[in-house]
């Protein structure tokens, strides 16, 4: 099946089967690798991708299913070379450590910072509950992005 | 099945289906009546795509609910308010509507899973699965709600208390769909409650209750308690609401209440709890639902 | 004198931490090469069986490679290569006829797509003679249950195995029995730890490519390149120099990946056949059957006289290790050493089994069965001091193991003095901050909600670095080389897990030699480019690694200086070196005498035009020494009694782990650690299902529940700090924290538990369940 989308700002057409996962139509044909399978069946949102702005697990979607819709990935967060400011947060709070759950972390916490510019402790907390990270027990994270929130804010 | 443990790849989904995304709902009904026990629906797949790739069903027709825009959205019709069974979990969460009119189910779909699992689930979803600990069921049995389904044949509504048969069974026949869900308006001055206990902040209920009380002259009027993943489908705690009916609420009624729900529930033990928690946790949880509804409805409460 | 640093001892950002952020970085599972086949493996659903027949012909006619039990090496291996063959029993092989586990890879297919590969595993038919199954050490032990391994290899010879016991270790100083009757109070107490899993976020993978001439490059989830080669090595018989393992970023391990895990060489043996790129990635249910934590039974028994000093120790220890050896038998050693390392026992004995059962193989796991000892040696300290009137904190400190003591950093065989500690001021500083003296009193309180305190307290190794040999294999090489610009290629085949361990090593670098960080480049490096290092393990990555790297730059450092004296006409002890961040290198200058100045750029080009050669320097170094560092963690919590759910309320925590290179990413070892902690004390575990002998969450972590975001304590009330010493023997005064920010935790919490409700519990995880039955039952032992 032909499907069409918007893929980090840019169209694109791709041939999927019906049962084409999105996170394997990224990551195998697609050579979006930044997305990652943490256990398929979403419980860790490693696989989080945001679909018209909003965060969604790419394991549980079919790829047929965003015919139509735009898809960002966390490859298509920096602009033009730029870190945005929840990537240089995550960076400067030490937010990451093996790196494998940030990825999904990131993009939720970009799509909370769209919603809610001021997010308090809890709110942060509470949005990034599906997004599982068994190395940082969430405290730098949660300082980074507070403080990716402040300097947005600026 | 005992090579059941060789059939599970979640790196994909290992079946191979036809997949329908039918413009209209007339379409749907059709396909659903050509396919019947072939078909499955998808609305936000977060249950159904779990259930296929652990192969506990493998379609051979999937019919994606994504281009039927008439069943979502939230509106308020004479007779209480409609929600569309293709309605986003989160869209539910944000509502207005909902906020102000039903904040039991406000809250209860909160509960839900996790943000990216409301972005992609739908109440219509959390209902037909029919898992005994969906959270959304619970709330909605303590509202009374209504069920619409439709089929070729035409329409009928389905009371929720008759909705769930039993672990993934519901009142649906196979060609049927769920088109939406209404709720009678609420009464006046209504206190209201939901609570959850699971493992974590991220898991389905070990034990989640959900109650509806009003008072009147000081005493409980209309009660209604509903109870989640303590038997094989959500169940009303009848004995309880008998017992706190028409009787002022002391903290005596409320835990001699809370202790009667072990008359209607039947929990069992698994991975996420014993029964013989699962019975202590149920009688917290409603006792604690119950004095805040009654606060919220304005009596003393505790 | 504190000196001043330029790198270490502030925070920077991590240098593999752009690729992160923007996804870029390449795991191992992020690998997919051009005409690769996809694998998926063939796993035994029962417990313990023998495969009767086994027919692989519905799978290749659908046009796969397949390799069963029968196709590879006869080869018997232990999969982890860090100890010394006198410390290592071999019981494993690529695939087997004789499954011992439900999960148990018994064949393997290879297609050109994962659905073609997982249609292929499911043509494949096998009929299985089904065997009984034991799933509990006590009961596996018993004469006449049925062996699981019959003979195992042990030194290059079969050796019997006997009640199914795998290995033992018995140790005694002193006379126990006086030591007993010396003492006022005598405690003892049965402890059941859980049986973990470590949840790393990337499941096991790897990804095989045959190479022209026979050999294979590799990229997998390892914590050790080189051992991954040397055991294909071992394996294959491929020569070592034609095997390549590539470093690539690995999504945790947390010890799960010590051992070469099983996915490598089962993709090593199907890429040798189909004589293409392999890429066998295991799913997270597959990754669930691969590997767990040793679950481990103690009867520990404490005496202590009035006074408070400790008289005798005894522990008997039986670890379930699951159906194979990874490290069991230098676990038991690891064990009493950890036990003998808290607090100082004049008499002892220790007895420690280590029992196959028909579960999934247990390997380490942050702390290496640390966590699990401290956890009961900490919770009946406790209880004892409760018993002698005293304070657990000043009993604790009366007792404890600290400077100028022995130190068993990996068991018997490998001890070194301890140097440095913090430990006092740990305790009371931690005690301070916390308020101990203001802690309720235990099961005093009577309300729904009830808070506690507890303190627990702990260390680890940091590497297995002794001055004797010993029977752990522990050295780090490094390189380092200057290039044109005055830019540094480091080259190590260490990993970082992502703890921030080759950060460290940059800055180690850029400090010694006074270069800016930015100039240190960590070269993406594989087995053939560089020295061996034994693994990123033990809390080694800074002490021992960081040691490699400071002597390679000490060397090369030595020899800028002496080029640069000859250009610079000076003495080479005169010179001195600065980063200039303007010009972005380090600049050689003479002290005191203006305009005389080389940047490292010019000089190294200079010694390129001159033919001088390249200024560089390679070290193999080994560590003579093991320091401990010391953690204490103070934690309050809220428990509510009618639905048996503990919250975090507060936590306070130090850590003693020397000179502290990298604050933010040393914190954050401390984060992680008690949220592993956190969920080691109340929630994790894998039981089995007795019926079918599998996971009874059937490897799908619905139901292995992990802490969220929301799970654990708000960020003001999470204080950690650290007690910098200065460890003569590690780089700039370093120590690890890795693991020693875990091992008290669990400990802590039992306690704060029993300080806020009154019941000890004897069995992890204290779930709801078990406080609530435990408050019903008025169960107070
Ligand atoms: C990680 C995770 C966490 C979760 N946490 C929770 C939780 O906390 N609480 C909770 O209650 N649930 C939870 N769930 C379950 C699930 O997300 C919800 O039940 C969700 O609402 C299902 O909606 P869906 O639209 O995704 O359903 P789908 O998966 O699309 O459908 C579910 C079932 O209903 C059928 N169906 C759907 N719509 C219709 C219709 N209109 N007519 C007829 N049949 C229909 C489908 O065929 C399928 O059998 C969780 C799931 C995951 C993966
Ligand atoms: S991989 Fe999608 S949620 Fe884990
Ligand atoms: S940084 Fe490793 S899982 Fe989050």
């Amino acid at each position: 099946m032909k499907i069409r989308f918007k893929l980090n700002g840019r169209e694109i057409e791709a041939e999927v089967e019906p049962n084409t996962l999105l996170l394997n139509l990224l990551r195998e044909h697609l050579h979006l690798t930044g997305a990652k399978y943490g256990c398929g069946i979403g419980e860790c949102g490693a696989c989080t991708v945001l679909l018209d702005g909003e965060p969604i697990l790419s394991c549980l979607t079919l790829a047929v299913e965003v015919d139509g819709r735009e898809i960002t990935t966390i490859e298509g967060l920096a602009r033009d070379g730029e870190l945005h400011p929840l990537q240089r947060a995550f960076l400067e709070e030490g937010a990451v450590q093996c790196g494998f759950c940030t990825p999904g972390m990131i993009l939720t916490a970009k799509a909370l910072l769209d919603e809610n510019p001021n997010p308090s402790e809890e709110e942060i907390r509470e949005y990034l509950k599906g997004n599982l990270c068994r190395c940082t027990g969430y405290v730098n994270i949660v300082k980074a992005v507070k403080r990716a929130a402040e300097e947005m804010a600026r | 099945m005992s090579m059941w443990i060789n059939r599970i790849d979640t790196h994909i989904l290992p079946i191979n289906f036809q997949y329908h995304a039918p413009k209209t709902l007339e379409e749907a009904l059709k396909l659903l009546a050509e396919y019947g026990d072939e078909a499955k629906i998808l609305s936000g797949g977060t249950d159904l795509l779990v259930k296929m790739k652990q192969r506990l069903i493998e379609p051979r027709h999937i019919i994606s609910l994504r281009n039927l825009t008439e069943l979502r959205g939230i509106r308020e019709v004479e007779g209480g308010i409609h929600i569309g069974a293709a309605t986003k979990l989160r869209e539910i969460e944000r509502s207005q509507i909902i906020a102000e009119r039903l904040p039991l189910l406000h809250e209860a779909v909160k509960a839900i899973g996790s943000i990216q699992i409301r972005n992609m689930g739908t109440i219509g979803g959390n209902l037909c699965n029919a898992s005994p600990a969906a959270d959304s069921a619970v709330a909605l049995m303590a509202l009374g709600a209504e069920l619409h389904a439709q089929s070729i044949e035409g329409e009928r509504i389905i009371p929720i208390e008759n909705f769930f048969k039993g672990p993934g069974a519901t009142a649906l026949k196979p060609v049927e769909l769920l088109t939406a869900i209404r709720i009678p308006p609420p009464p006046e001055n209504y206190g209201w409650a939901f609570r959850k206990i699971g493992r974590t902040s991220l898991d389905i209920a070990t034990v989640n209750a959900a109650v509806l009380l009003t008072l009147r002259g000081g005493r409980i009027d209309l009660c209604r308690i509903a109870l989640g993943a303590v038997a094989p489908t959500p169940v009303r705690a009848v004995r309880a609401e008998e017992h706190l009916r028409g009787r002022e609420p002391t903290p005596e009624l409320i835990q001699e209440a809370s202790e009667l729900v072990v008359e209607d529930i039947s929990p069992i033990t698994d991975v996420r709890g014993t029964a013989e928690y699962r019975v202590e946790a149920s009688k917290a949880l409603v006792r604690d639902a119950l004095n805040l509804s009654i606060e919220r409805a304005g009596g003393g409460g505790r | 004198m504190r000196q001043s640093f330029r790198f270490i001892g502030r925070s920077t950002p991590r240098m593999d931490g752009v690729a992160k952020v923007t996804g870029r970085e390449i795991y191992a599972s992020d690998i997919y090469l051009p005409d690769m086949l996809y694998a998926r493996v063939l796993k035994s659903p029962y417990p313990h069986a023998r495969v009767k027949h086994i027919d692989v012909s519905g799978a290749e006619r659908l046009g796969a490679v397949v390799v069963t039990y029968r196709d590879v090496p006869d080869v018997v291996y232990c999969p982890r290569l860090v100890s010394t063959p006198e410390a290592t029993y071999k019981d494993w092989r690529v695939l087997t006829g004789k499954p011992l586990y439900v999960g148990d890879p018994i064949a393997a297919v290879a297609a050109e797509s994962e659905e073609l590969a997982q249609r292929a595993l499911e043509a494949i038919e096998v009929e299985f003679e089904v065997l009984e199954p034991s799933f509990d050490p006590l009961e596996s032990m018993r004469p006449g249950k049925p062996l699981l391994h019959e003979r195992i290899r042990y030194m290059g010879e079969e050796v019997e195995v006997e009640n199914n016991i795998a290995c033992t270790m018995e140790i005694e100083q002193g006379d126990v029995e006086r030591g007993f009757e010396e003492a006022d109070v005598v405690l003892e107490r049965e402890y059941r730890t859980n049986r973990r899993y470590h949840c790393q976020l990337e499941p096991k993978t790897a990804v095989v490519r045959p190479e022209p001439g026979g050999g294979v490059t590799i990229w997998t989830t390892t914590q050790s390149i080189h051992n991954t080669r040397l055991l294909i090595h071992e394996i294959f018989g491929i020569p070592v120099g034609k095997i390549n393992v590539v470093k690539t970023a690995l999504g945790g391990a947390f010890g799960s990946s010590i051992q070469t895990n099983i996915v490598v060489p089962i993709a090593v043996a199907l890429a040798l056949k189909a004589r293409k790129p392999v890429r066998l990635a295991y799913t997270r249910e597959e990754d669930l059957h691969e590997h767990c934590a040793y679950q481990m039974i103690f009867r520990l028994k404490l005496g202590a006289r009035r006074d408070g000093r400790l008289t005798a120790g005894s522990l008997e220890a039986i670890l379930d290790i699951g159906a194979h050896q990874i490290q069991a038998y230098p676990l038991l050693g690891c064990l009493v050493g950890w036990w003998v390392s808290l607090y100082k026992l004049p008499n002892l004995r220790y007895v420690g089994k280590a029992v196959y059962t028909n579960k999934v193989p247990s390997c380490a796991m942050r702390g290496y069965g640390n966590p699990q000892i401290t956890w009961a040696v900490e919770s009946l300290m406790d209880e004892l001091a409760e018993e002698l009137g005293l304070d657990p904190l000043e009993f604790k400190l009366l007792n404890h193991v600290g400077l100028g003591d022995l130190f068993w950093g990996q068991g018997p065989t490998v001890k070194s003095i301890i140097k440095s500690s913090g430990v006092e001021e740990l305790v009371r500083r931690g005690a301070r901050l916390i308020g101990w003296d203001k802690r309720p009193k235990p099961g005093a309180q009577r309300g729904r909600y009830r808070r506690g305190i507890g303190f627990g307290r702990g260390f680890h190794t940091s590497s297995a670095g002794a001055p004797v040999p010993g029977t752990v294999v522990d050295y780090t090489g490094a390189m380092l080389k200057v290039n044109e610009d005055g830019t540094l290629d480091y080259v190590t085949a260490m990993m970082d897990c992502g703890g921030g361990t080759l950060t460290a090593h940059a800055k180690i670098i850029a400090e010694e030699i006074g270069v800016p960080l930015e100039c240190v480049n960590i070269v993406r490096a594989d087995t053939q480019t560089t020295l061996y290092d034994v693994c990123t393990h033990a809390s080694r990555g800074v002490y021992a690694g960081g040691a490699a790297a400071l002597q390679v730059a000490r060397e090369v450092k030595r020899k800028l200086l002496e080029l640069a004296a000859r250009v610079l006409d000076a003495y080479p002890h005169a010179l001195k070196i600065r980063p200039d961040e303007e010009r972005g290198q380090g600049v050689i200058y003479v002290e005191g005498v203006e305009g005389r100045e080389i940047t490292i750029g010019e000089l190294a080009s200079m010694a390129r035009h001159k033919n001088w050669g390249t200024i560089a320097a390679v070290a193999s170094v080994r560590q003579g020494s093991c320091p401990p560092h010391f953690t204490a963690y103070f934690v309050e919590v809220e428990v509510d009694t009618e639905t048996g759910k503990v919250r975090p309320i507060r936590v306070v925590a130090g850590a003693d782990v020397g000179r502290v290179i990298n604050p933010k990413l040393a914190e954050g070892q401390i984060h992680g650690g008690f949220a592993m902690g956190w969920s080691m004390a109340l929630l994790e575990d894998t039981p089995y299902d007795p019926r079918s002998g599998d996971l009874l969450n059937k490897g799908f972590i619905t139901d292995y529940k992990l802490p969220t975001a929301r799970d654990l304590p708000p960020l003001e009330d999470f204080q950690v700090f650290f007690v910098e010493t200065e460890e003569p023997t590690g780089p700039f005064g370093a120590k690890g924290l890795g693991e020693g920010a875990l091992n008290p935790v669990a400990g802590a919490i039992a306690n704060a538990i029993y300080n806020a409700i009154g019941v000890r519990f004897y069995e992890l995880p204290i779930t709801p369940d078990k406080i609530l039955k435990a408050l019903k039952g008025g169960e107070r032992r």
